[in-house]
């Protein structure tokens, strides 16, 4: 493949990814922006959305469609039933308490998911051609394309949510200043549950996708790893940078694998978002798009 | 049409309110004054459901709120300006007016209450689309009463409405109570600013360590030689 080509080759493979990557931290977002709580098993919950579809699908028979969408219904009953028994009790405790909390769902999703899930196939077999679409000179996986271009209408539908809907302006709310939400009568404990059940759809819609594109074997749950040099590049509480990080974090890594991997050894893809990570922090520690504090007082 | 009966309000160990009773008619400003930490502001949080009283009953219009959520309670259209104006300071001007009107499903549109609060208000319109944390104290303010505005309040409760701000402003904010009550809401006011705050008050209560030591209407209280000394400044020093 000439020069140019492989570099558009890498660009439009790590764009792809990346919008699959903007769905598992758009749901670790969501979740800060209403509570400020950092959720270390958003990995977990992508790979718990991505099992339970795939079973609903070998156990029901049912079609990718119909997968989803018993795979979502449990996995929103499932979040909401953790908000409601787990979170809301803890509402008063410490930030940091609820993140300890996140690590050990995480374990226990892991944990639960191997004795739930045994003997059950871990994924949907994709119903895409496996030949690759040749664009431009640039083989791209049909799959990769599918995934992304559902990725990209789960992202505008969510930022149409957020800012057309009453309940997204509402959510907007929460996030900004719970106190100022609950004088205006906003009902806080509903809409908490209403992030969670986003969160239940957004790890079905990511986990599905990526068993796709990854062929398996790869272990989902590593997907939150890539959660935080996204967030943090693109701000915590910023949707926009959220979105953009997603991509461009997916980018640097399908460059890095492709030009960078072969001369070191491969494996250096993974780090270098974290170096962007650490760089940030020193940099421009509140992210591209998350704004510092404004207030005039 | 609020009736505040023997309101006790405990932080921890602390009686911040001991023991409180103090009635809104409708369409009146009462007026609540006192130094800091007299519980003026816990009263307030009690009645609007942020803080539950250890003893005690609120009631408004005859249903007694004491246990109710906040949300139920803002959908009885009792709203709370919070001391220190509670912005949204990412939000626009516009979606803070907007988030207003959150709990109110019924009467008027958003439309009619936005071209409601722009006339009291003028300078929010001009700033619709600014964020508002970027507003000077004053315009903060407008829009925290505005805010509450578009919810359709029958009581509107403002802690601390001129806090930090210049006294011209102060006035300005002050000129759109008569014009609250005109309308039929009923205003309970919250002030360090005791004169200006019985200028206008039919009625004021003070405020004392968590009880009323003092009642009557807001014209007799400003003549009143105690207020004088303790809240107005004026008098022989103490």
């Amino acid at each position: 493949m000439p020069d140019l080509a492989y570099f558009a080759f890498l660009v439009a493979d790590g764009a792809l990814a990346g919008s699959i990557y903007a769905l598992v931290a758009l749901a670790f977002v969501v979740v800060y922006k209403a509570s400020r709580m950092l959720n270390f098993a958003v990995g977990e919950w992508t790979m718990l959305g991505a099992r339970t579809a795939a079973a609903a699908s070998h156990t029901f028979g049912l079609g990718l469609g119909g997968a989803v969408a018993v795979g979502c219904a449990g996995v929103v009953a499932l979040a909401l039933v953790f908000n409601r028994i787990v979170l809301r009790p803890l509402l008063q405790s410490s930030l940091l308490s609820l993140i300890m909390l996140t690590l050990g769902v995480g374990i226990l999703l892991r944990g639960a998911a191997t004795v739930v899930f045994a003997g059950i196939p871990g994924r949907i077999a994709s119903p895409f051609p496996l030949d690759p679409l040749v664009v431009g000179g640039v083989p791209l996986s049909v799959d990769k394309i599918v995934a992304a271009a559902i990725a990209t209408a789960c992202i505008a539908a969510l930022s149409w949510f957020f800012h057309g809907s009453r309940t997204g302006l509402a959510l907007r709310a929460v996030a900004s200043d719970q106190q100022v939400a609950l004088a205006v009568g906003i009902d806080l404990h509903r809409h908490y549950a209403i992030t969670w059940a986003l969160v239940g759809v957004l790890s079905v819609l990511a986990g599905t996708l990526w068993s796709f594109v990854s062929g398996g074997g790869f272990g989902i749950e590593l997907l939150g790893f890539k959660v935080f040099p996204i967030v943090i590049l693109g701000g915590l509480d910023s949707l926009p940078g959220t979105i953009i990080g997603a991509f461009a974090v997916g980018i640097l890594e399908s460059l890095v694998a492709g030009y960078v991997d072969p001369i070191v050894g491969g494996g250096f893809s993974h780090v270098a978002s974290y170096l962007v990570l650490i760089a940030t922090l020193f940099v421009r520690p509140w992210g591209l798009f998350g704004r510092p504090d404004v207030e005039r007082v | 049409m609020l009736e505040v009966e023997d309101l006790h309000v405990s932080y921890g160990r602390i009686r911040a309110v001991q023991g409180v009773s103090l009635s809104v008619p409708e369409a009146a400003v009462v007026a609540l004054i006192g130094a800091n930490g007299a519980g003026k502001s816990t009263l307030l949080r009690a009645i609007s459901g942020i803080v539950r009283p250890r003893r005690g009953a609120v009631r408004f219009r005859g249903e007694n709120l004491v246990g109710l959520p906040v949300h139920q309670i803002v959908r009885r259209r009792v709203i709370h300006v919070p001391e220190g104006r509670g912005m949204l300071a990412r939000m626009t001007v516009l979606e803070n007016l907007r988030i207003g009107g959150f709990a109110r499903r019924d009467g008027p549109s958003t439309a009619a209450g936005l071209e409601r609060v722009f006339a009291l208000f003028p300078v929010l319109e001009h700033r619709a689309g600014q964020l508002a944390g970027t507003l000077s104290g004053g315009e903060q303010q407008m829009l925290a009463i505005g805010r509450a505005m578009m919810a359709g309040p029958r009581l509107l409760m403002l802690d601390e409405p001129s806090l930090g701000l210049a006294p011209l402003v102060v006035r300005e904010i002050f000129r759109i109570i008569p014009r609250l009550t005109a309308e039929g809401t009923a205003v309970l006011l919250v002030e360090q600013n005791a004169r200006m705050a019985l200028q206008c008050a039919a009625h004021a209560y003070v405020l004392q360590t968590g009880q009323v030591v003092l009642s009557g209407r807001g014209a007799d209280l400003l003549a009143t030689p105690e207020i004088q000394r303790a809240y107005l400044g004026t008098g022989e020093a103490s």
